[in-house]
């Protein structure tokens, strides 16, 4: 049977036609497994996890869904739902509207645009870890912004935001703001100018004004930026641990906790792996919220 | 008519510039301050110009902390994991890219869909592993972590860079006689070789800026720049100068790393999705 060598009117595949055949497979498999396997494999662990009475050390005796239960009933993690909450809604927001008006500004070919799109990815570049140690300086009560404002004469000028537990949560906003608006901004801007330049002059021809014709035309063809950007700066808030450790240390108190700050607490320094992991397991349930229809979306759009 | 134009436009241009402003005074404000002493930096108002520049603060800061020992592992962590994951990626990026089947746009999503998942739900498994394997702060476990966690970035950066490579290109490679090696040392290489350094460039600055994996699974033997940052944050702000120096110099290589590669730093971060 040996078909490589033997002539026959269809010709058979050869060895190295199988091993073609096979090597596109084997080649992306080590990638494909990796990531599935770190990723989902690890999270059906911690879901197992979730499931036990896990304190120091793991057990794997499935208990049920009390720890589950007991999430609902832990105040800190109320809060820590509250703040993401807060903290995503309005860090989205902030970052989509400068984004968009900046962008637009920006688009109306002005000088030296390349040095200035640089600078605003700059923070964006930076650990979050650098951002938040930055932040803190400038938001303390007696070192930064306050003692600047005071010094030049407004004696009375208060912005204790960063210790205060109502208000410490919008100083994460802030620097998260800053850190990632210019990154919105460079976004939009390579949107809009993809936009078609023919149906903005055909619009004009036809005596459109300019706002009108951001508002009907350009803007809305915009969409699918928009929606990349809404996944990039979702999966930031949700993800955002480094930016409120280096920030606010979840303080004062666990003022502004967020559930990753608040599974790193439980998990590591409390010694609750079994509780803390109940906490991954609805965070990624969040995640997997929005996740789940964008690859939907993706995977149907034909190409 | 053209005078109002001309105004709009410097008005627009100063706007743009006022925002960048804004946008760089912290990071200017950090290495203004590292050359100041702790004294000087406290002094109301700021002096801008008026100060004596001092280097002192560099040398407590690697007198303390010896910031040569978190620079290092930073370098063989952000390099070492770079190179691994290049190393698997190419592969696998080249078989997506030339001979794509059906499930190829399924398989890269399926990836991708990974680096949307929240670090934390994978932390607790990979945190027993490692003390089991006594891998915990250790430069090898958080180089393989740090690897699996760019993969699926450099995968689908790869991957879009090969795909624009003309096809036709290939097949006259391939008429001529070219053997597999040839093709891709004459002709994929020349044509890709930007994509795989942007591709470089991106996985380095995120495996530098890590701190997440970092915080979590170190203490000091394998603790790179993001840690050693953390280590100075006192909770008072006391040594704000010598944090300041710190700070500086844990982003200054990624200051110049990010002025050579800003265009893969947009593409990389939306997943491809803004050239």
């Amino acid at each position: 049977m040996d078909t490589t060598t033997s002539s026959r009117a269809i010709p058979q595949k050869s060895l190295a036609d199988h091993f073609e055949d096979w090597l596109p497979k084997l080649v992306i498999s080590p990638t494909f497994l990796a990531a599935i396997f770190f990723v989902y494999g690890y999270i059906i662990w911690t879901a197992w996890l979730s499931l036990t009475k896990s304190r120091m050390l793991p057990k794997y005796d499935i208990e049920g869904f009390f720890q589950y239960g007991k999430l609902w009933t832990n105040d800190r993690w109320l809060v820590a739902l509250t703040n993401l909450g807060i903290y995503g809604t309005l860090f989205i927001g902030i970052c989509l509207g400068i984004g968009l008006l900046i962008a637009i500004l920006l688009d109306q070919r002005i000088r030296a645009e390349g040095a200035l799109r640089t600078i605003y990815l700059y923070p964006m570049a930076l650990s979050f870890i650098v951002t938040g140690t930055a932040w803190k300086w400038i938001l303390n009560p007696g070192l930064g912004l306050e003692k600047l404002v005071r010094e030049m004469g407004f004696e009375n000028f208060t912005f204790g935001w960063l210790t205060d537990s109502d208000m410490a949560i919008y100083t994460v906003v802030i620097a998260g703001v800053w850190q990632s608006a210019g990154f919105v901004i460079a976004l939009f801007l390579s949107g809009l100018r993809g936009v078609d330049d023919s149906i903005i002059k055909a619009a004009q021809v036809d005596g459109a004004s300019l706002p009108r014709i951001y508002w009907s035309i350009i803007i809305p063809s915009l969409r699918p930026v928009f929606f990349s950007t809404l996944m990039i700066l979702g999966h930031i808030a949700i993800k955002s641990f480094d930016l409120i450790m280096a920030l606010t240390g979840g303080g004062p108190g666990y003022a502004t906790d967020v559930p990753a700050t608040f599974m790193y607490t439980y998990t590591f320094t409390r010694n609750q792996i079994g509780f803390g992991s109940a906490s991954a397991m609805v965070m990624l349930g969040g995640v997997l919220a929005i996740v789940i229809p964008y690859l939907y979306s993706e995977l149907r759009k034909p190409r | 008519m053209t005078n109002n134009k001309n105004y709009q436009k410097t008005l627009f241009t100063f706007t743009g510039w006022f925002v960048s402003l804004l946008l760089f005074f912290p990071i200017f404000w950090m290495i203004h301050t590292s050359f100041k002493t702790e004294l000087d930096a406290f002094s109301m108002p700021p002096s801008f110009f008026f100060f004596d520049a001092t280097l002192e603060n560099y040398g407590i800061v690697q007198e303390r902390s010896n910031y040569f020992h978190f620079s290092m592992n930073s370098v063989i962590l952000s390099f070492g994991s770079t190179f691994l994951g290049l190393l698997i990626a190419i592969p696998a990026a080249l078989a997506m890219a030339f001979r794509p089947s059906k499930r190829t746009r399924g398989t890269l999503l399926w990836i991708l869909s990974t680096k949307m998942m929240p670090p934390v739900g994978v932390l607790v498994p990979l945190y027993l592993i490692f003390r089991d394997f006594k891998l915990l702060d250790t430069r090898i476990g958080l180089t393989l972590v740090l690897m699996m966690i760019n993969l699926p970035i450099i995968v689908w950066m790869l991957y879009t860079y090969f795909k624009e490579v003309p096809h036709p290109l290939l097949e006259a490679a391939r008429l001529d006689g070219a053997n597999l090696w040839q093709e891709i040392r004459h002709v994929l290489v020349p044509i890709t070789f930007g994509g795989i350094a942007s591709t470089f460039l991106l996985s380095v600055i995120f495996a530098w800026n890590e701190a997440f994996w970092t915080l979590n699974l170190t203490a000091s033997d394998a603790a790179p720049l993001t840690a050693f940052i953390a280590s100075y944050s006192s909770p008072e702000g006391l040594f704000w100068a010598k944090l300041s120096a710190a700070s500086t110099m844990a982003v200054a290589p990624i200051l110049m790393f990010g002025w050579f590669s800003q265009r893969q730093l947009v593409q990389g971060m939306t997943f491809g999705a803004v050239k």
